[in-house]
């Protein structure tokens, strides 16, 4: 009894130290700004009238003037020393891998926090040791990627002080105490984690469960909140706020954070490292699937993979429209860069970025099918994918349709000018929105039929639900498709807001079938369980497609962001005048990206490979533990 | 069902008639035409037609007991869709073009057999026949494999590494972005803010909803609407300034970008590329005003570094016409093809 109470005690000790821990840096920064304040303050009335105001950049406000111009560099060893090569590429490499894991190790966390809770609060005891052993899984596979982590940031810092340290060190005058607030999120971050991981065991049951969960709520909003402190940065780089035209700082540290794009920037990150983070574990299972050698084993990666891809997945379908909320706020901030972003320079980029877009949602609609091969009673459903494929081929090929196309002169002539008169069509935004949309849905289909692949609805009004079911997707293209080429008939301004009826149609298709679809199968006839373990290899190659679509697209649109600046290290406050203010060509970026995905891919299977091993130290008791081997029951999606 | 799944074998076998009439010239390429304003729809419905016709055509022959094998269905339906692709949509979709949807419909063809397990194995039969050689016409075509497709790669690779004397592909901007503000006859126009000074109601205030209002659409063209005749000498304000940009629109630039403001003007053909086609809903339909006065201002020499390779000889207007006439051509071609200037809010 004492030992359960000291346990208790422990555990809530444990919970606080962390809210300790999430508090500290706000604790700890506060004096730091009052004193900056105060000494403004005074300095103002030591000053008297001599005080300098400066105009806020974006905010439009007058402030007082606290903070050094933008340096004015110029090509040499002072601002930009340099070795025999491309400084930027360096920094582009560091930049990226750093980013890769960060993302990750930012996901992961939250991706144990939800399969922790349905471990929690799920009734089948089995099902609920399944779930807990998976999200430790998770938490194992992350925790060396975390160090990792930290070793490339260091690197990055490294990176930035020896190659650019004249940008660094006015970035790092604007952004002083956040990046002190920053430094001690990221202490709060390890030691949050590590009672996280290293109290797994101690309170698996329980009260002391809730406070093991609770304790995982923590580590993310720690952990989100990190990742928007770094995002204040790059937003600032590209839409510069609480600064004067010099680029002097004027005091008010929320305007320096919240500039024009930072809340975008940080809808976009969170939903991006879900979907990444879901793809990256989701090709571990594949790989581990792929090399397994006992049924056993394969149910469990079979199950694990298909957690992870439906989490990602899950993240991913709204992905594209908090990417439309980017660009729209790119637009409405600087046209230029909106321009540049998809009409001018970069257009052929998103052109690319489209393709991995559709590659990402043809895998996961393939996968799904693929899965409906290991349920009985799924074959009802195999005779009608043609038509899906069709929808999604259609969708596809609008999607990734150039406006401008390439093509050698003698066909422009043919052509008879620049745009097509068909397909030209197809390379503008309505279009567009129509085909990802498409595109969306069929998915959402896809995870409807699997989701009732092996089930007969026994309710009374279940054919009265099929009906109104399929006339809801039917309407639900048809106003898609109608909304899409309405768009043509309308004003610029008015077009862009018809993305809103397309997104809540698809969105409608999501959250109305996939709960119309649950109370159909309540109580449902089960026609053979789901028999895990047993899927194609096809499918956990589609997996590993889906996951290094996520790399190469994240390494792709980091590329993007970052080169709209064009020759500014701070947008229209900071010129970049070392010799690669330049943007690079199409094919190198995209080998530069490949490289990255490669070094990346090839770094993590080391991480998995670490990761195995502590798994063979595991105590005997422990592998008891593993769940999976049996196969299980359709219940668990 | 039998009834439905006939008529949808009665249009695959009329589709695939068709084209192949029009692909060796027995059928004139014009039999069904490509509505103007519907192109792009009528394209996704045609092959959306022949996918059911198909459909239909693939029971009929299941229930003839004369089925195609599903190898030869995924092979023949990838075929058909790039015959489709090159003889029937006209003008000539570029090759770079075609190979994208080439691979797209490689891919889902891919995805379609595999989809389960023993679609898969249907598809995949007649290459492991072809490979286990068990007869001796396997074993031939084994052999004829062996030799054709080393040349067939080998002739690709020849054919792409091959100096060519063409003129080498360009990747051009064609809409670079503006700078924030542009300077015309002395004066600094910020093109986010600017506006048109002639875009007016009666009341001679800045009104685009006004302007809009003149505008009726029909399919995807766009006609004015009867008591909006800028050509009425008795019209005033909005109407008459769009009359005065067609006046000098008519005496400066219809000799390039033509008089249905098309692109295809008398001279348009001497230039490579040719002048930008405004009824195109991807030219100043995507633009602001704003960024049409900027480039017709400064012409085909003021284009930023990001218009490489700066592939116009559009000359810079500034230097002939007034900053007043620039706004009226403008408001002209707005009108004349009914498109309405992008705006931000």
């Amino acid at each position: 009894m004492g030992r359960v109470i000291g346990k208790r005690l422990f555990s809530i000790m444990a919970l606080c130290a962390m809210v300790g821990l999430l508090l500290l840096p706000i604790v700890v920064a506060m004096p730091s700004l009052a004193i900056g304040e105060e000494a403004t303050a005074d300095g103002a009335k030591k000053e008297g009238d001599k005080v300098e105001k400066g105009r806020d950049v974006y905010y439009k406000t007058e402030g007082v003037v606290v903070g050094a111009p933008a340096p004015k560099t110029t090509d040499g060893p002072k601002d930009y020393p340099r070795y025999n090569f491309e400084s930027r590429v360096l920094l582009w490499f560091a930049n990226q891998q750093h980013l890769y894991y960060g993302s990750f190790v930012l996901a992961v966390p939250i991706f144990c926090m939800i399969i922790e809770f349905m471990g929690v609060v799920t009734k089948d005891k089995a099902l609920a040791k399944r779930y807990d052993q998976l999200a430790y899984d998770f938490i194992k596979i992350s925790l060396t990627a975390y160090s990792l982590t930290a070793v490339l940031g260091g690197i990055l810092i490294f990176t930035f002080l020896t190659l650019y340290p004249a940008f660094f060190s006015y970035l790092s005058s604007v952004f002083r105490p956040v990046m002190h607030i920053y430094a001690l999120m990221f202490v709060a971050e390890s030691g949050t984690l590590y009672i996280y991981y290293y109290g797994w065991d101690k309170m698996k049951e329980g009260f002391l469960k809730w406070i093991h969960l609770s304790m995982s709520v923590i580590l993310n909003i720690i952990g989100t909140l990190l990742m928007f402190l770094a995002n204040s940065w790059i937003g600032f780089m590209m839409s510069p706020a609480g600064v004067d035209e010099q680029g002097r700082y004027l005091g008010n540290i929320w305007h320096v954070i919240h500039t024009a794009l930072w809340n975008p920037l940080n809808l976009h990150r969170i939903l991006g490292n879900m979907a990444f983070g879901g793809g990256v574990v989701a090709a571990y299972a594949a790989y581990k699937f792929l090399a397994a050698k006992t049924d056993e084993d394969r149910a469990h990666y079979d199950w694990m993979g298909y957690i992870a891809m439906a989490l990602g997945v899950a993240f991913l379908i709204p992905l594209p429209f908090a990417g439309y909320w980017l660009m729209r706020e790119v637009y409405a901030y600087r046209q230029q860069m909106g321009i540049t972003l998809m009409g001018g320079l970069l257009a052929w980029l998103f052109i690319i970025q489209a393709t991995m877009i559709g590659i990402l949602f043809l895998s996961t609609n393939y996968y799904l099918w693929q899965a409906m091969g290991r349920m009985r009673g799924a074959e009802k459903y195999q005779r009608y994918i043609k038509y899906l494929v069709f929808l999604l081929a259609c969708g596809y090929m609008v999607f990734i349709t150039p406006h401008t196309m390439v093509m050698t002169p003698a066909e422009l002539k043919a052509m008879g000018g620049q745009q097509h008169p068909v397909l030209g069509n197809y390379g503008v935004m309505s279009a567009k929105n129509g085909g990802i949309n498409v595109i969306i849905t069929t998915t959402v289909l896809s995870f409807v039929w699997y989701m009732r692949g092996n089930k007969v609805s026994t309710v009374s009004w279940a054919k009265f639900g099929n009906i109104f079911m399929g006339v809801f997707f039917a309407c639900a293209y048809i106003n898609i498709i109608g909304l899409a080429i309405y768009g043509y008939y309308i004003p610029a301004n008015v077009r862009v807001g018809l993305s809103v009826p397309q997104v809540t149609t698809t969105l409608s298709c999501l959250f109305f079938m996939f709960a119309l679809n649950s109370m159909m199968m309540k109580g449902a006839k089960q026609m053979g369980p789901i028999e895990w373990g047993k899927i194609s290899a096809r499918s956990q190659y589609a997996l590993i497609m889906l996951a290094t679509a996520f790399t190469w697209m994240m390494g792709l649109m980091g590329y993007i962001r970052s080169s709209v600046r064009l020759f500014w290290h701070v947008n229209e406050i900071m010129r970049d005048n070392s010799p690669w203010a330049y943007t690079h060509t199409v094919g190198f970026a995209a080998n530069m990206i490949s490289a990255n995905v490669l070094f990346f891919w090839i770094s993590i299977l080391f991480v998995f490979w670490l990761g195995s091993l502590t798994a063979k130290k595991a105590p005997v008791e422990a592998k008891v533990a593993v769940p999976g081997s049996v196969p299980q029951p359709a219940g668990s999606h | 069902m039998k009834a439905l799944m006939s008529l949808g074998a009665l249009v695959g076998v009329l589709g695939l008639l068709l084209l192949g009439g029009m692909i060796f010239d027995v059928v004139p390429s014009n039999t069904v035409r490509l509505i103007e304003g519907y192109m792009p729809m009528q394209m996704l419905f045609e092959v959306g037609c022949y996918v059911l016709g198909f459909a239909g055509l693939s029971y009929m022959l299941n229930a003839m007991g004369m089925a195609l094998p599903r190898f030869w269905q995924g092979i023949g339906f990838w075929v058909f869709l790039m015959m489709y692709l090159k003889f029937r949509v006209y003008p000539p979709i570029p090759f770079s073009v075609r190979a994208m949807y080439g691979t797209v419909g490689l891919v889902t063809v891919f995805m379609w057999v595999s989809a389960n397990e023993e679609d898969w194995k249907k598809f995949k039969q007649p290459i492991l026949n072809v490979l286990d050689a068990q007869t001796g016409m396997n074993r031939l075509l084994r052999y004829m494999y062996l030799v054709l497709l080393p040349i067939l790669i080998g002739g690709f690779s020849f054919n792409a590494m091959m100096p060519k004397s063409e003129e080498p592909i360009e990747l051009r901007t064609v809409h670079p972005a503006p700078p924030a503000s542009t300077k015309v006859h002395g004066k600094t126009y910020t093109l986010q803010t600017s506006q048109s000074p002639y875009r007016v109601n009666p009341e001679g205030k800045y009104d685009q909803e006004y302007s809009n209002a003149n505008i009726v659409e029909q399919g995807m063209g766009r006609l004015m609407k009867p008591n909006a005749n800028p050509w009425d000498e008795k019209n005033q304000g909005y109407l008459k300034y769009v009359r005065e940009g067609g006046e000098i629109f008519f005496q400066n630039c219809h000799f390039c970008h033509g008089d249905n403001l098309n692109g295809r003007g008398l001279h348009a053909f001497a230039f490579n590329p040719i002048p930008a086609n405004f009824t195109d809903p991807g030219t100043i339909a995507q633009l602001q005003e704003t960024f049409i006065f900027w480039r017709v201002a400064k012409g085909g020499i003021g284009l930023p570094n990001e218009g490489f390779p700066w592939a116009s000889v559009m000359p810079p207007w500034e230097q002939h016409l007034t900053v007043d006439e620039i706004w009226k051509v403008i408001l002209f071609e707005y009108w004349h093809t009914g498109y309405y200037p992008r705006t931000w809010d």
